[in-house]
């Protein structure tokens, strides 16, 4: 049960990666401004999510390096919200473009879904494999 | 069931059971991504086909010298243009004319809380034939001034406020999903758009700086009567206004068609490519299994297992190794194709539209299918082979 918790910790500590650097690279927000030179809202819940990334990179990565298996749990518990909260960002929490053709709700918001999705699984299974393995010790 | 010899075999083997996982996965993905790409492609056509339903368009002449010309007018993509009114008036009055409607095109150059303009379409609602009986699906009340109808892909609901230049307007529907720019495109009667396009010279933001919004129209639709041909009127049309141009609609379509028809080719041989390469690896990787558990089998005829028994051994093999790849392989397609299909649409620059779940579940059902029969026609050869062994021969390491 040890070795899963690690493992799922690796791989939320890849997908949390993934996330935070995502936002500001390969599924980034719109990058126009308004005609008054102000930053459209979906660069706000592009910053937000960038965010969120990097608290789950921390969490995430502490489920790697700290051997007790309850701490663990309660880290990846933690995780499960974030990644909840940073799935209702894009559009729900904050508003993306208003065209969904645009870049924001094609591309970001389909991805975040998806790896925050993956996270919050893997999460619970951290979870639940780091209270298991504290149950045996 | 899964505690039998082929499960056991399989869980035995983990690297090679999860390479021809991953091969069939591969398989099913290819196949459901294609086909549910082609398939969109084709229903964006189809609704564009729909949409349509003017038999002639007819522009001012230095509109069709626009690169986007055919995309303006076809899908409601940004831009626009006029002509003078008196002779939207001339041309409608011409013999052989059935149902004539004028509209008036303008795109805004912010909406809302974006910079990215809208194209913004105004229709004569006592002549139009075009757009009310699209509308009329989601809104069956004559649109009222400051009202406006969105596109589904426009982040506005029913009921939200927009201003356009400076015009307040109510969101009196939200239309279905088209798979074309008119997907980001408003509509509302021509008060209500001349009334924007006035604001929109008074703040200096129309490139149209001289134009009266009362004397100018942007393009006429035309359907025949039935005592001319649609040719006729067009040809007509062609001699006797020298400013305008008239185009069959169905020649227009006939470019995004044809585009369509590339693009479908392209895919269908990329699927046969990596189906024909998926196939013979997944062939290789059978015979070279059963080859190499040779003795295995031979050991198992040894202790009464029958030759059918064998064959049956490898086909259910395959056959588990079949569904749990085109699970995996479904599953992921569809986590790519349904979250990313305005991605796709934007890449292809093309109508696409996704058709409805029960053909996506179609599509997906004939995916797992396909690849599940690749990979047990591919497994039937090894299964065959095994059951024809001499058995003494193989335990004698002579082969």
């Amino acid at each position: 049960m040890k070795k899963l918790t690690t493992v799922f910790g690796i791989i939320l500590t890849a997908l949390s990666a993934l996330i935070t650097a995502g936002v500001k690279t390969v599924f980034c927000a719109c990058d126009h401004k308004s005609e008054s030179g102000m930053w459209m809202s979906c660069h706000w819940a592009e910053q937000a999510l960038f965010a969120i990334g990097i608290t789950l990179c921390c969490a995430s990565l502490m489920t790697v390096i700290i051997r007790s298996g309850k701490v663990r749990a309660g880290l990846a518990l933690g995780m499960i919200p974030a990644a909840v909260s940073a799935m209702l960002i894009p559009n729900v929490l904050i508003n993306l473009c208003m065209k969904t053709d645009m870049r924001c709700h094609t591309v970001m918001r389909p991805a975040v879904m998806l790896i925050c999705g993956a996270i919050a699984v893997c999460a619970g299974i951290t979870a639940f494999s780091g209270l298991k393995s504290k149950e045996k010790a | 069931m899964f505690r039998s010899l082929p499960f056991k075999n399989l869980r035995g083997k983990p690297l090679r059971t999860a390479v021809l996982v991953t091969l069939t996965a591969l398989l099913a993905l290819t196949f459901l991504a294609g086909t549910l790409t082609v398939s969109s492609l084709r229903s964006g056509l189809a609704s564009l086909e729909n949409r349509l339903g003017a038999e002639i368009i007819v522009v001012p002449y230095e509109a069709t010298t626009k690169k986007s010309f055919e995309n303006i007018v076809l899908q409601g993509s940004t831009g626009y243009f006029y002509m003078d009114k008196q002779l939207a008036d001339k041309v409608c009055s011409a013999e052989g004319i059935g149902q004539c409607s004028s509209q008036f095109y303008l795109a805004s150059t912010s909406a809302g809380c974006c910079s990215i303009p809208v194209q913004i379409i105004g229709f004569d609602p006592d002549t139009d034939f075009t757009v009310q009986p699209w509308i009329r699906r989601s809104f069956d009340e004559p649109l009222g001034d400051g009202d406006i109808v969105v596109g589904n892909d426009l982040n506005a609901f029913v009921g939200d406020s927009l201003q356009f230049y400076g015009v307040e307007c109510r969101v009196a529907a939200k239309l279905d999903k088209t798979g074309t720019s008119f997907d980001t495109t408003v509509f509302a009667n021509m008060d209500t758009v001349k009334r924007m396009t006035r604001a929109s010279l008074d703040k200096g933001l129309n490139s149209f700086k001289n134009i009266d919004p009362e004397k100018v129209v942007s393009c006429i639709l035309i359907n025949t009567s039935d005592e001319r041909s649609a040719d006729e009127v067009l040809n007509d049309i062609n001699i006797h206004n020298k400013k305008v141009k008239a185009v069959r609609t169905k020649e227009m379509i006939s470019g995004v068609s044809d585009s369509l028809g590339g693009v479908s080719r392209i895919v269908g041989i990329l699927i046969a490519a990596v189906w024909l390469l998926g196939g013979v690896i997944l062939l290789l990787a059978f015979t070279m299994s059963v080859n190499e558990r040779k003795k295995e089998f031979a050991v198992l005829r040894v202790i009464g297992a029958s030759r059918g028994k064998l064959a049956r051994t490898v086909m259910a093999e395959s056959l588990a190794v079949g569904v749990l790849g085109s699970l995996i392989g479904i599953g992921l397609g569809l986590l790519i194709m349904l979250p990313f299909a305005g991605a796709i649409e934007e890449l292809l620059a093309m109508p696409y539209l996704l058709p409805d779940a029960g053909k996506i579940a179609v599509l997906a059902a004939g995916a797992a299918g396909a690849s599940i029969l690749t990979g047990v026609l591919a497994a039937a050869v090894s299964a065959y082979r095994i059951s024809r062994m001499d058995t003494g021969v193989i335990l004698r390491g002579d082969n």
